[in-house]
């Protein structure tokens, strides 16, 4: 009998949860104070920046990750047809230090930051890539579509 | 240790599907010798070869055919890791119930069995979203590989 309901737990659980997630995938999240910038953003995030391009993409990933090879290709492509922005997947998996002082919890997390390293916006999951590119565009050079 | 090539995606959610019967089934009856050898499957694909798990022969010999030929393919860690999750809940679910515990046994089936349909019904990645938080929690190194 406690199995039972036990069960009906589950199912409330796995079906609040997938909503949950479903919703939360690739949403895009600007920060009013995001957690480390500039000079106090992690060396190995810190040196991803890329010096011309005014807005890095930097994508944590771990190797437990099964949508992270999907967000590399859809923002390595993004990133080779837009001027101006550049992108770098940086492997947390044996530092995990990296993803503690910037606040990620999941993978794949992806940060647009400027060239002197301000957190532009921050998504969690899959991007889509128009939504993410129209939150960019004040950013980037006007050239672009 | 084995290193598993990268898999046809369905074949882990057909896995799931089984996976989350034989919990349910679990739950319902509280007979934990199938715990047991549900634990002892979780451990030989999440820490020896993906390969070991039954249920992804069943996949290849009687679904694939059915399905046709799909260029998809997905990494193996992250469904090692999911693997081995698995294993420790069925492993405290199992001493739970044979040690008359079974409130020990439901709750720990029940956490089981929401990763196990999480992955069935929305493509969920457990080490996306929990293997960041383990290392926040646990600092000392969970490698399972």
């Amino acid at each position: 009998m406690t199995g039972l309901w036990a069960l009906v737990a589950v199912l409330v659980a796995v079906g609040a949860t997938g909503l949950l997630l479903r919703a939360r995938e690739g949403r895009i999240r600007t920060s009013a104070a995001p957690v480390a910038t500039g000079p106090a953003l992690p060396g190995p995030v810190r040196a991803a920046l890329h010096p011309d391009d005014p807005v890095t993409l930097v994508q944590l990933s771990t190797t437990f990750c099964t949508p992270c090879r999907q967000t590399r290709v859809l923002l390595a492509d993004l990133a080779g047809r837009t001027e101006g922005l550049h992108h770098v997947d940086l492997d947390v998996t044996s530092m995990p230090e990296v993803a503690r002082e910037l606040g990620v919890l999941r993978t794949p997390t992806t940060l647009a930051l400027s060239s002197s390293g301000a957190e532009i916006l921050r998504v969690g999951g899959v991007p889509r890539r128009e939504a993410l590119l129209a939150a960019l565009a004040g950013h980037l050079p006007a050239t672009n579509g | 240790m084995v290193k598993d090539a990268p898999v046809d995606p369905r074949g882990p959610r057909f896995t799931a599907c089984m996976t989350s019967a034989v919990l349910v089934v679990v739950l319902l009856t509280g007979w934990w010798p199938l715990l047991a050898v549900q634990a002892l499957v979780f451990a030989a694909s999440g820490f020896v070869s993906l390969g070991l798990n039954p249920w992804s022969h069943v996949y290849r010999l009687a679904v694939r055919p059915r399905l046709g030929p799909t260029s998809e393919r997905e990494d193996a860690a992250p469904l090692r890791f999911a693997q081995g999750v698995g294993f420790a809940f069925a492993l405290v679910g199992t001493v739970g119930y044979a040690t008359g515990l079974s409130g020990v046994g439901v709750v720990a089936t029940s956490f089981a069995l929401v990763a196990a349909l999480l992955n069935a019904a929305f493509a969920f990645c457990l080490g996306c979203e929990t293997y960041l938080l383990l290392r926040r929690f646990a600092p000392a190194p969970v490698r399972p590989n």
